[in-house]
């Protein structure tokens, strides 16, 4: 076996059990070192050559980028994730005759869709279905992202919450936890302009909180400017920071009456 | 890349991501990869585009040039190319300039472009321009790589684009074929440097180099140095040849003051002849005893200076020189070649009297438009011949001529006898106003006399550049005043209208080829409300543009030419269209064939002269289509300038090569013998019928020299031509433009010795128009009969006459034996087409053989412009020509001197002695003519008495 592949295995079997150990700072470290020594090989896309190793060095560079984007979830690092995902995807989209498919396939494109999801990037997350196979639509990871970007749009946000419950991957709480926290923020914007003010209780259930701790806690952080009174949530004062502006339609009809009216003296 | 091909990643999204990864070694090979596939994703990477050029900006990442290459090519493929060179300039030495992709290739030509901008916008005076030394730095490139991989034309193309002299100089001294290098560099100079001052710049850099190079072409040199106006350095030259021990550089200097006299540049010839010192005088003079050679040689060029300058026998290096000091002085005053031009076009003469005979018949004779017409027709057919034969057999006719046309015909004269330099006063003595007596003759006459002369003296530079167009001679110019003084009016008109010529000349002059220099005289004229100066403007324009076709001039003409409220104006404006672009000729067709057909008949007029002009002795048939439909015209005026036109494209082309030809003449007869055709249209027939014919149909209408310079008398003369509009006399200064078309060897004496030279064509391809005989059906058709048996009996006439100017020519050969038979060969060809005039028969004869591929010609010979791609010098012959050029004036070095020559058409000694004797006729044709000159010529003017 090339000793530069024997290398990167051993340099890739050291970030796994760093990986396994959840010993994150070894694997960002050991996770660089190997994204480098894979510009060595030439099998790799985009070049596709066809060195004697190509299927082996494919696979490798594959289960790198895939440990790599788990890693990125794991701690919590969107950009990462984005990154290292690109980099992965041609090994799913154009290398895929070239190797065996990977088992880890489904669970990272549902994955990414969630992210999308997530970051509100609802037209790619449509651009990267319409890639996806029947086949693959079908699959567990990817249904589950759909049916979430549904109840989403439809606004069933209850849905999308105690869809947290039945994710099919562990990497996926990291995910559902931020959309959790995007879906509250959605009705908390909605609750902000339809009414002055709710009852702790209403608002409680309205923002989905098991408890009022959790309520006066979300509060805290992300909507200082609201108000607890009286066992009420007052959102008046976010009303006065976005005063609506009035359209001068009346100044504006009578400029341009003026301006035809000239018009038509002068010609 | 190569893999690459065979499976292509969808998207470069992997890439794109790799950028933003910490590691710079990842970007690295982001960057390398993205390079290399950014022609297929240059879409999907154009949105990254702020990350690449991040990436650029980083002080601290090593391969920001990789970057800026990748921005570049991004750039490029946005169409952005401002952006994408200035990204390039970024990739430095990454920029491969060598690669053969469009990329490269458009973003070069931009840098080229940027770079030539920024040259000659730092070459105005009061601009400053920072220079991108990057930018210079990858034009540097591209211009050492272009000379390393042997394509210097490239190379000096954009060195001179880009004003990189020093380049343009290394460019050509690199090159495998200086010289070869060196002239082509003189045409792309010529052609396509807009700017005088740089082309002089330009051009004086390329007399550098040729003076640098071992075996230096003198010719090149010196005709760069006329273009720069630098006499001292031409006259150094030639001395220099002059005094040099071998024979053949003396040929050199001769051939170089010939191509020099050719350009026409009359200050300038007089500079250089005044700058030729002359030879170390010795205080004891033995004056007239020089050699035969000397004394022969001394006629030739001014007397009394060649007389002082004979030295010495003692002194045999000085003795050579002056010898050859003379010679070239001669050469260089016009005085030799308009002498040999008149000695070949006077024995080459094919002229066809029955034209003229028929047109004589067919027009009214109370119609004086035509019957000047016909006169000026007869002139222009004969110009430089020296043949008026046409003149003393129709006396009576002519006598009937009144006022102006008395004048013409007078003038027409001066036509005839263009370049009699020696007779023309004696010729036109008669006429001339008789100091003090007020002359007995008509007022008319007079001044058609004076004109005369200013046309015989023409383009002979006695005086200054500007004198030689009007008058040519300070004695004419004092006739012409001691005229004025005179009570006569008319002859004072006359006389006035020369000076003004004159003014005409000075005019043109201080506005000819100064291109930009003229831009604000020009400008006021134009601006101005009186139509007459803004006319004025617009010649001013086309001579100052004259032959550069330039962009501006044309786009400003064109204005004019359609926007303009005045008639004269619009036609001028087209008509100046023909100067501006006669250096390149196939353009006027197309740039004019819209206003062809415009609805303003002067704007049709003006095209058909402007396609007339710049297209003249060409042929082109472009032209000939374009002027075909203008010959039947719904307006009389634009019938008659498309005729003319028609002409002058078509002079010395042969009904071979283009049919038309033929078909043109007999449109021609037809409209002069159609009674009921409009007198103007008639009289553009009959000129073009003469002009079609010119000068014995040996002339073409040439502007242009060989070595591709303007010929300044002629560019003048056809520009005061085409104002005959105004007064028709002023048709005879289309003589100014023609030259001969010929091929003329000259040996060490200046003689023209016997031999042989290859026409690798057709014969019937370049032969003259068959003379119009009588059994031709065409004339059979539609001359009526009398005319028929008039024009035979005048045939008949010619003959007799003809054989009877042999017998005396005889006569006068007879005395010395070797003369007679030089005299019998070197006539031989003439005589040869002279019989069948004499004897219809030869013509059908000719038919039934088959026809040669090649035909032989004997110096000196008739070469018509399309022909001289197929000349060919024997390989076997005595002589060699020290220039290869297949026409005009080519000095010969004779490989066998020992041998003795045989000259054609040249004197014979005892010429030679009516030479010194001081009547001057020199080189008068053969022994017959020169018999002819001195027996018969000066006496028949008398016949001309006008009894009004």
């Amino acid at each position: 076996m090339d000793p530069k592949l024997t290398e990167v295995s051993q340099q890739f079997e050291r970030f796994k059990a760093a990986f396994i150990r959840n010993d994150f700072d070894t694997c960002e470290r050991l996770l660089s070192q190997l994204k480098v020594s894979l510009t060595q090989f030439r099998s790799l896309p985009p070049l596709f050559v066809d060195t004697p190793n190509a299927t082996h060095e494919l696979t490798l560079a594959r289960d790198i980028y895939e440990h790599a984007v788990v890693l990125s979830v794991k701690i919590e690092d969107q950009e990462a994730f984005e990154r290292d995902f690109f980099q992965l995807k041609p090994y799913y989209t154009d290398a895929r005759g070239r190797l065996p498919p990977s088992a880890q396939e489904y669970p990272i494109l549902g994955l990414n869709l969630l992210r999308l999801l997530v970051q509100n990037r609802i037209a790619e997350f449509h651009t990267e279905l319409e890639l996806l196979s029947a086949t693959a639509l079908e699959n567990l990871c990817i249904k589950h992202a759909v049916e979430l970007e549904q109840s989403f749009m439809e606004g069933a946000y209850n849905r999308v919450l105690s869809a947290r419950q039945t994710v099919p991957h562990e990497t996926y709480v990291y995910f559902m936890d931020l959309l959790a926290k995007t879906v509250r923020d959605e009705i908390a914007g909605c609750s902000e302009k339809a009414y002055d003010s709710l009852s702790i209780n209403d608002a409680r259930r309205i923002l989905l909180f098991p408890s009022d701790q959790e309520l006066f806690e979300y509060i805290k952080e992300d909507h200082p400017e609201w108000e607890i009174k009286n066992g009420y949530v007052i959102f008046q004062r976010a009303k006065e920071s976005a005063p609506c502006k009035e359209i001068p339609s009346l100044q504006l009809i009578n400029q341009t009456l003026s301006y035809a009216r000239e018009l038509e003296r002068i010609v | 890349m190569a893999a690459a091909a065979t499976t292509m990643v969808s998207s470069a999204g992997g890439l794109l991501a790799m950028l933003n990864e910490s590691n710079p070694s990842l970007k690295l090979h982001a960057l390398s990869l993205l390079n290399a596939f950014v022609d297929h994703f240059w879409p999907e990477i154009s949105t990254s585009v702020p990350i690449i050029e991040s990436l650029y900006e980083d002080e601290e990442f090593d391969q920001r040039q990789l970057a800026a290459l990748l921005v570049s090519k991004v750039f490029y493929y946005l169409v952005e190319l401002n952006d994408s060179l200035s990204y390039a300039l970024g990739a430095g030495p990454l920029f491969d300039v060598s690669e053969e992709s469009d990329y490269v290739h458009t973003l070069l030509a931009k840098a080229i472009d940027e770079y030539a901008s920024l040259k000659s916008k730092a070459a105005e005076p009061n601009e400053a321009v920072k220079m991108d030394p990057r930018l210079e730095a990858i034009v540097e490139r591209m211009l050492d790589k272009c000379i390393l991989d042997g394509r210097y034309q490239q190379a000096i193309g954009m060195a001179i684009e880009c004003r990189r002299l020093d380049k343009l100089e290394e460019a050509i001294t690199r090159s495998d074929n200086i010289h070869a290098t060196l002239s082509y560099c003189i045409n792309i100079s010529h052609s396509y440097v807009n700017l005088r001052e740089y082309r002089q710049e330009v051009l004086r850099l390329l007399v550098k180099v040729y003076q640098k190079l071992p075996s230096p072409d003198y010719l090149s040199i010196c005709q760069c140095l006329m273009l720069l106006d630098e006499p001292e350095g031409v006259s150094s030259i030639l001395e220099k040849l002059l005094r040099s021990e071998n024979k053949d550089d003396a040929l050199l200097a001769f051939q170089i003051a010939f191509d020099l006299v050719e350009n026409e540049h009359q200050a300038f010839l007089l500079n250089v002849k005044n700058l030729l010192s002359g030879p170390k005088s010795h205080p004891s003079e033995s004056g007239q005893d020089g050699n035969g050679a000397a004394s022969e040689d001394v006629q030739m060029a001014d007397g009394t200076q060649a007389v002082n300058q004979i030295v010495q026998e003692a002194d045999p290096n000085e003795a050579t020189y002056a010898e050859r000091l003379t010679k070239i002085k001669g050469i260089l005053s016009g005085e030799t070649s308009i002498q040999l031009t008149l000695q070949f076009l006077y024995s080459h003469n094919k002229s066809d009297l029955l034209i003229l005979k028929t047109i004589k018949q067919s027009v009214e004779m109370r119609n004086s438009v035509c019957h000047s017409a016909t006169i000026y027709a007869n002139a222009i057919m004969h110009a430089g011949t020296t043949v008026d034969t046409f003149l003393r057999e129709n006396l009576d006719w002519l006598s009937r001529a009144t006022n102006w046309a008395k004048f013409s015909a007078t003038a027409g004269l001066g036509v005839i006898h263009r370049g009699h330099l020696q007779q023309g006063r004696s010729l036109m003595a008669p006429y001339l106003p008789q100091s003090g007596a007020g002359g007995g003759g008509s007022p008319y006459s007079e001044g058609g006399a004076l004109y005369a002369l200013g046309l015989i003296h023409a383009n002979h530079g006695e005086g200054l550049g500007l004198a030689a167009l009007g008058t040519a001679d300070e004695d004419v110019y004092d006739d012409i005043k001691n005229v004025l003084y005179t009570d006569s009016a008319v002859a004072g008109e006359a006389a006035g209208i020369s000076m003004g010529l004159l003014m005409v000349g000075t005019a043109t002059l201080t506005v000819y080829g100064r291109e930009e220099e003229a831009d604000t005289l020009i400008e006021q004229m134009t601006r101005d409300q009186d139509p007459i100066l803004r006319y004025g403007g617009m010649y001013a324009l086309a001579l100052a543009y004259s032959g550069t076709a330039n962009n501006k001039a044309i786009r400003q003409l064109l204005h004019f030419a359609v926007s303009d409220v005045n008639n004269d104006v619009r036609r001028t404006a087209v008509l100046a269209l023909g100067f501006v672009l006669y250096s390149d000729p196939e353009q006027t067709p197309r740039i004019v064939s819209l206003l062809s057909e415009s609805y303003n008949p002067h704007v049709r007029y003006g095209a058909a002269l402007a396609v007339g002009i710049s297209c003249a002795g060409t042929g082109l048939s472009e032209a000939i289509s374009l002027l075909e439909p203008l010959t039947s015209d719904v307006v009389d005026f634009v019938r008659q300038g498309a005729l003319i036109a028609m002409a002058m494209v078509m002079v010395q082309i042969s009904e071979a090569s283009d049919s038309r030809v033929g078909a043109f003449r007999r449109q021609l007869e037809k409209i002069i013998l159609d009674k009921h055709e409009d007198t103007m249209s008639k009289m553009g027939a009959i000129l073009a019928s003469g002009i079609l014919d010119a000068g014995g149909r040996n002339v073409t209408i040439k502007l242009l020299s060989r070595t591709k310079h303007d010929k300044i008398t002629a560019v003048v003369g056809l520009a005061v031509f085409s104002q005959f509009w105004y007064w028709y006399p002023l048709i005879y200064f289309i003589s100014l433009s023609f030259s001969p078309a010929a091929f003329i060897g000259l040996n060490y004496d200046l003689k023209i010795p016997r031999f042989e030279f290859l026409s690798h064509a057709k014969p019937s391809l370049f032969e003259y128009p068959r003379p119009t005989t009588v059994p031709t059906t065409t004339s059979a058709v539609k001359l009526p009969t009398a005319v028929l048996s008039i024009s035979a009996k005048a045939k008949a006439r010619a003959t007799k006459k003809e054989a009877d100017q042999k017998a005396i020519a005889e006569k006068s050969a007879g005395p010395e034996s070797s003369a007679g038979s030089n005299t019998g060969k070197g006539k031989s060809t003439s005589d040869k087409d002279g019989d069948s005039m004499q004897v219809d028969s030869p013509a059908p004869e000719k038919k039934a053989e088959p026809e040669p591929a090649f035909e032989i010609l004997t110096n000196p010979a008739r070469v018509v412009p399309s022909q001289e791609k197929v000349i060919k010098f024997l390989e076997e012959s005595r002589y060699v020509p020290i220039k290869l050029a297949p026409s005009g004036f080519v000095l010969v070095k004779d490989l066998r001197p020992t041998e003795p020559e045989v000259l054609s058409l040249t004197d014979a000694p005892s010429s030679t002695g009516s030479a010194t004797s001081g009547s001057a006729t020199g080189q008068q044709g053969s022994a017959s003519a020169a018999a002819m000159a001195v027996d018969e010529e000066p006496q028949p003017p008398q016949p001309f008495e006008y009894t009004s």
